[in-house]
């Protein structure tokens, strides 16, 4: 890519600083001067495209034909003479619906009332009931969490926590169960303080912003204030339009038509935003609708000024009171008394109420309370707003943002005004700042990722729905559609999809869902042909429904939804779940850092574990949960030791292992063969064979027998037998790699 | 281009097979699986022939053994991680013109900390120095046992780093960045040079019975790079690892009849599923398990050290116990070919650790008190084994300390991040020199200064790793440890 290089070189020369220096004299509406180096053959690349509506393929087997993806999964697939793999058996479709839509399996009677008329139409029918639930957004909103960097504490030496930071996950899960179309959830996050019908649930949303890792104590602030917008941008870019533009911090993309100057663009746009603070400590604020706002406001003023009458009145009469004593009274009141209102120690305002006792008249108490009367009036008749851990713009006008030579905030190059990545416009927005409180410039942004006209956005969008679904995206790099990642696998049908979820779907994600998981190719079995494996062993063209290991919270959740202890409380604050002393040794409080809920709060749905940076919770950690410092576009599967470790030893399954043999005992009786039954169909969501249940049966009489021999009580070695195989159910290959 | 997602591709043989099919037709089968991972790593399915970028190749055999960028000696780290910062001016760097001014207020630019802290009034060290060994080195009488080695050490006097805080000098010194979410330089070797061993982890870290460093994993953290490069926290007493130990109330037995049975149940779930190489890693992976919960038990396990080895640790003594038995661990670690072993001494905050802002002498006396013995009994014993010709020592803190104290009468030293002491020992090391040098006063690096990064590039190098060449492609970047900065130390180098 010479004239990538050539663009390096001539932004990094003095020639170009006194380019960009002219280009910026201009009104900023016109092209600028490094865009001009920008090739047809950048503004050509794929991604960049207006949405269009292909034609559907023409294909032989129009009987697979379910849904237009069918047709064009199969089209690919019959070019090579393939056949797409056999549909997946009911048991094992109905499990993989129930995990992939909710992340929890289906319950005995979910799998009886399915079973008793298992067409593709009743498929259809659980799909749509299971979108209604409100574990869908729990689910979902989890992929969602990932991609922005969700978590509760800022890292680094204090990793202080981040005051209701948690009202942002729950905004999510609503944002999923409510359908909230999907360009209105990218205004919401990117805007939700500047729209005409701010509320605070779309301020609220705008914690996106803030859910970055922050150094209360930085080497450099200046250098810091710029990484807190490189965090903005980056994930802006990659979450909602699939660029990597933090690569163009110091020096032009090496791989994508983005320069500097488009950085930096973005850049002026965050730039607006501050972080509401004192000092160290973090700071949440009261968010509604401006008129809430104003409101609170002017009733927290009044409030004041009566609290400031009140002590008034006490001071004067104390001081009063205190002149006319024979004696010196107490020699602390006098600085009690001097000490502003709020910053009183306990012991100050016990003394001045003590006093105030004997210096204040009847009269003056009646005022007193009749003021307090007011007081609780106000605050009844406007109520506290919740508060929302988000950041403010403080003035409509944006501050001037330099580009930083080799991005050092030390080393400022020439202003650049707001505006989007020159590649995918034609002309820079203007933007317009005739509003009293905000610049609107994010507003401006959010409209233009949020349009339908935007070429990537929906495409990232749907690939990422296909991604979740199916393991891998039709691009499998989610957050890359730029040259340096990979093309789709299926060009046509993501553009199909794109153009259709935008114009068809208007932009709902249950109607997306709905689609792909009507098709037939979601509803493959997940063995296919093996002779394809050879020239395809990445599935690329889609012979098969992939494995996947289940993710760690469906993981967890699954086991207690099984074990018959999940608490499905939603909403609100997070929850501690144990871990262990051993796990919190590496940690510099390690008695102090992690005060863990008991048993039944703890047993809520994973999402609802609050997420410490400096200690994530180890049974996640090690199965690979998201990094929680930057957007995580895809999952990582690893198979390492310490997973069977913590999934064979570790306290959690085995406390899950022990619950469902009480389970199974209740329910199954003393009989193995029931127990047996019970616990295949609650984990596996199938009937075990006759191979298994003799083996699982032999088991357990083995082990009863040796536990009787180590001098156990029938009862109890019974039990522990079939505790152990709880156990060893929780760690089944087919548990966690469902078909 | 490449990137993260494509790293199922089948590994392919030398002679352009997979895995499996080379498995099948050397009648591997079902009895062959248990092969697997030793013969990736063995180094008998390499990745690639260098590691450079191999995410494009990248599968889940992440810890095979890799081929250095060229051939070198070390084979092994033990970095000694003096959490809290030791001062430099009462350890390894002799300023004698700091007595002349002792007790003068600071008159020079220099500012410490990150929120204006006043700098004070120069302190001059109360330790003696002397030279040591036939090099002369210069060191403080805080190491009398490591004095002894002084002809082995490359003290690097001109060490600058790019923060004066705790959490953030910790992340540079352990992932080359101030910012969290950087693999650190553990991950980074056992992504470049997988593993050695199959029954213990590659990256091991012991941290200080008071608590870990500030910002905890967050130093031994794979980052964006998958779980497998992650450090494994290792206890010295107990149960090395995490849910190693058989839980109450299954005996062994019971313990190994599970396993057994979800042997055998996965075995069957895979008979038609026999291409599924993911399933036959987990299967593997509980094998691994179990072998673990022996090996790394008898790794800390120190009944068969003789009494002399023990005291020579100062096992004999409730001051040097502690870092004494990591020592020895350490050796028993390297024995068993655990590649990166990263010791913590001091945890939790302030004087717990080496942050001596109220005392920093008697805080020294403790820390060096603790350390000096185990540090100098780890050295003879790797000379005994011969381990001491194939293992790299790293010893420092995350920054240095001031020449000054921070009140008068208040013999506490500050943060100082414009100069401190390093050292390095032991494979392709050139021993028994000392490098750089600060200012007069020993605040600032002055003389050949040599920033965090070019000590990882040093690292690597004396590992065989390119620091330039060994990238790792994420969010649109071929990614680095040095960033783009850093530059061997070549003087260091035998």
């Amino acid at each position: 890519m010479p004239e990538r290089a050539l663009f390096g070189v001539l932004l990094l020369t003095s020639v170009s600083y006194c380019v960009l220096a002219k280009a910026e004299a201009t009104d900023g509406s016109e092209p600028l001067g490094p865009d001009d180096l920008i090739q047809i053959s950048d503004r050509n690349h794929w991604a960049f495209q207006p949405l269009s509506r292909p034609e559907l393929p023409p294909v032989e087997r129009t009987s697979w034909i379910r849904t237009p993806i069918d047709q064009f999964i199969l089209a690919r697939l019959e070019s090579r003479r393939w056949s797409p793999a056999i549909p997946a058996d009911t048991n094992s479709l109905l499990r993989r619906i129930y995990l992939d839509l909710i992340g929890l399996p289906p319950t005995l009677q979910e799998q009886r009332s399915f079973l008793a008329n298992p067409s593709p139409e009743s498929v259809d029918k659980v799909i749509a009931s299971l979108l209604n639930r409100p574990g869908y957004g729990e689910r979902w909103g989890r992929h969602w969490l990932d991609l922005v960097r969700f978590a509760e504490t800022n890292g680094y030496e204090r990793d202080g926590t981040k005051p209701s930071a948690w009202r942002y996950r729950d905004y999510v899960i609503r944002a999923f169960n409510e359908d909230k179309p999907f360009d209105r959830f990218v205004v919401e996050q990117l805007a939700g303080d500047e729209l005409a019908d701010t509320d605070r649930e779309t301020m609220v949303a705008t914690t996106y912003y803030r859910l970055g890792p922050w150094d209360d104590e930085p080497a450099d602030p200046q250098q810091d204030r710029f990484d807190q917008l490189d965090d903005m941008v980056r994930t802006t870019s990659q979450v909602f339009l699939g660029l990597t533009m933090g690569c163009a911090r110091c020096h032009n993309h090496k791989f994508e038509a983005i320069s500097m100057h488009d950085y930096y663009r973005m850049v002026a746009i965050f730039n607006t935003l501050k972080r509401p603070q004192s000092g160290r400590t973090e700071l949440d604020v009261p968010v509604g609708t401006q008129q809430e706002r104003e409101e609170l406001q002017w009733r927290d003023q009044l409030i004041q000024k009566i609290e400031m009458q009140k002590q008034q009145l006490i001071r004067n009469r104390l001081t009063t009171w205190m002149e006319q004593q024979p004696d010196p009274s107490d020699p602390d009141l006098p600085t009690a008394l001097r000490t502003q209102t709020g910053k009183r120690t306990a012991e100050q305002k016990q003394l001045i109420t003590k006093y105030a006792e004997s210096a204040l008249s009847d009269k003056d108490k009646k005022r007193l309370s009749d003021w307090d009367s007011a007081i609780e009036a106000l605050r009844k008749a406007t109520e506290d707003l919740p508060l929302a851990y988000v950041m403010q713009e403080l003035s409509p006008i944006p501050p001037k943002t330099h580009l930083l030579m080799r991005g050092r905030a030390s080393t400022p190059g020439p202003v650049v005004q707001a505006g989007f990545p020159a590649v995918l416009v034609s002309r820079q927005p203007t933007f317009d700042t005739d509003t009293e409180h905000t610049s609107l410039q994010r507003k401006t942004l959010a409209d233009w990722i949020a349009s339908p006209s935007n070429p990537l956005t929906a495409r990232v969008m749907v690939n990422r729905v296909w991604q979740y679904h199916f393991g891998e995206g039709l691009v499998r790099t989610p957050s890359d559609f730029g040259r340096a990642g990979q093309p789709p696998t299926h060009p046509h049908l993501l553009n199909w999809l794109a153009h259709w979820f935008v114009h068809d779907a208007n932009w709902s994600l249950k109607k997306l869902h709905t689609l792909i998981m009507a098709s037939n190719a979601y509803r493959m079995n997940k063995t296919g042909n093996p002779e394809y494996r050879a020239d395809d062993v990445e599935n690329r063209l889609l012979w098969r429904f992939p494995y996947r290991r289940l993710d760690a919270e469906t993981l967890r959740d699954s086991m207690l939804a099984i074990s018959g202890k999940l608490n499905r409380k939603m909403y609100g604050p997070s929850m501690y779940p144990f871990v262990p002393k051993d796990a919190r040794s590496g940690h510099s409080d390690p008695d102090k850092i992690w005060k863990a809920f008991d048993e039944k709060e703890a047993s809520r749905r994973t999402i609802y574990s609050f997420v410490k940076r400096s200690l994530i919770v180890p049974l996640l950690e090690v199965l690979d949960f998201c990094d929680t410092t930057q957007s995580t576009e895809q999952r990582l599967v690893t198979s390492v030791t310490p997973q069977a470790l913590i999934l064979f030893n570790g306290n959690f399954v085995n406390r899950q292992a022990r619950h469902l043999s009480d389970r199974l005992i209740d329910q199954a009786g003393d009989d193995a063969p029931n127990q047996i039954h019970l616990a295949y169909q609650l984990a596996l969501c199938r009937k075990p064979t006759a191979s298994e249940t003799s083996v699982l049966s032999k088991f357990l009489q083995r082990e009863t027998e040796s536990l009787l021999q180590e001098s156990l009580d029938i009862k109890e070695a019974k039990k522990r037998a079939l505790q152990q195989m709880c156990r060893v159910i929780f760690n089944l290959n087919e548990f966690a790699y469902p078909d | 281009m490449s990137n993260m997602t494509q790293r199922f591709i089948p590994n392919h043989t030398p002679c352009g097979q997979t895995r499996r099919e080379f498995l099948w037709e050397t009648g591997g089968g079902f009895a062959g699986l248990a092969l697997l991972d030793l013969l990736s790593a063995d180094g008998f399915f390499p990745e690639s022939k260098e590691p450079s970028s191999q995410n494009k190749n990248q599968n889940k055999y992440f810890l095979a053994s890799r081929i250095p960028h060229f051939p070198t000696r070390a084979k092994h780290v033990v970095f000694l991680f003096m959490n809290g910062a030791p001062s430099q001016i009462d350890t390894f760097d002799y300023k004698p013109a700091l007595s002349r001014f002792d007790g003068t207020a600071y008159q020079g630019d220099l500012t410490v900390g990150s929120n204006d802290r006043p700098v004070g009034y120069l302190m001059q060290t109360p330790f003696n120095f002397r030279s040591q060994g036939e090099s002369g080195l210069k060191i403080s009488s805080l190491y009398p046992h490591l004095s002894q080695y002084a002809d082995d050490l490359c003290i690097l006097r001109s060490m600058h780093t790019d923060t004066a805080a705790h959490a953030s000098g910790c992340l540079q010194m352990n992932t080359g960045s101030v910012l969290l979410g950087k693999p650190c330089l553990g991950s980074w070797l056992s992504y470049g040079l997988g593993t050695m061993n199959n029954n213990l982890p590659s990256f091991v870290v012991m941290t200080d019975p008071r608590g870990g460093p500030i910002s905890g994993a967050s130093n031994w953290t794979a980052g964006y790079m998958p779980a497998p490069y992650q450090g494994t926290l290792f206890r010295s007493r107990g149960t090395p690892i995490l849910d190693l130990a058989t839980p109450a109330p299954y005996s062994p037995r019971s313990q190994r009849q599970a396993l057994d049975l979800l042997k055998s149940l996965n075995d069957q779930h895979l008979r038609s599923r026999q291409d599924e190489s993911e399933l036959i890693a987990r299967i593997n992976s509980y094998e691994l398990a179990y072998r673990m919960q022996t090996s790394a038990s008898e790794a800390v396990n120190l009944g068969r050290e003789n009494k002399s080895t023990l005291d020579m640790y100062g096992l004999n003594n409730e001051l040097t116990v502690d870092f004494g038995r990591k020592c020895l661990i350490t050796r028993r670690l390297l024995e068993r070919g655990v590649r990166f072993v990263q010791l913590y001494s001091g945890g939790g905050h302030i004087e717990d650790t080496w942050d001596g802002h109220t005392d920093c002498i008697s805080n020294h006396r403790l820390h060096a008190g603790e350390t000096d013995q185990p540090i100098a009994a780890l050295i003879a014993d790797l000379k005994r084994t011969g381990l001491w010709d194939e293992t790299l020592l790293i010893w420092g803190g995350e920054f240095g300390r001031t020449p000054t104290s921070e009140g008068r009468g208040k013999p506490g030293r500050d943060h100082n991040w414009y100069g401190f002491t390093m050292w390095l020992a032991g494979a392709g090391v050139k021993g028994g020199q000392a490098l750089g040098a600060t200012d007069e006063l020993g605040f600032k690096a002055v003389e050949d200064p040599f920033h965090v990064s070019d000590l990882h590039a040093t690292i690597l190098h004396l590992m065989g790793l390119d620091h330039t060449k060994l990238t790792y492609f994420y969010q649109g970047l071929e990614q680095k440890l040095t960033g783009t900065r850093g530059r061997v130390i070549t003087q260091a180098l035998a």
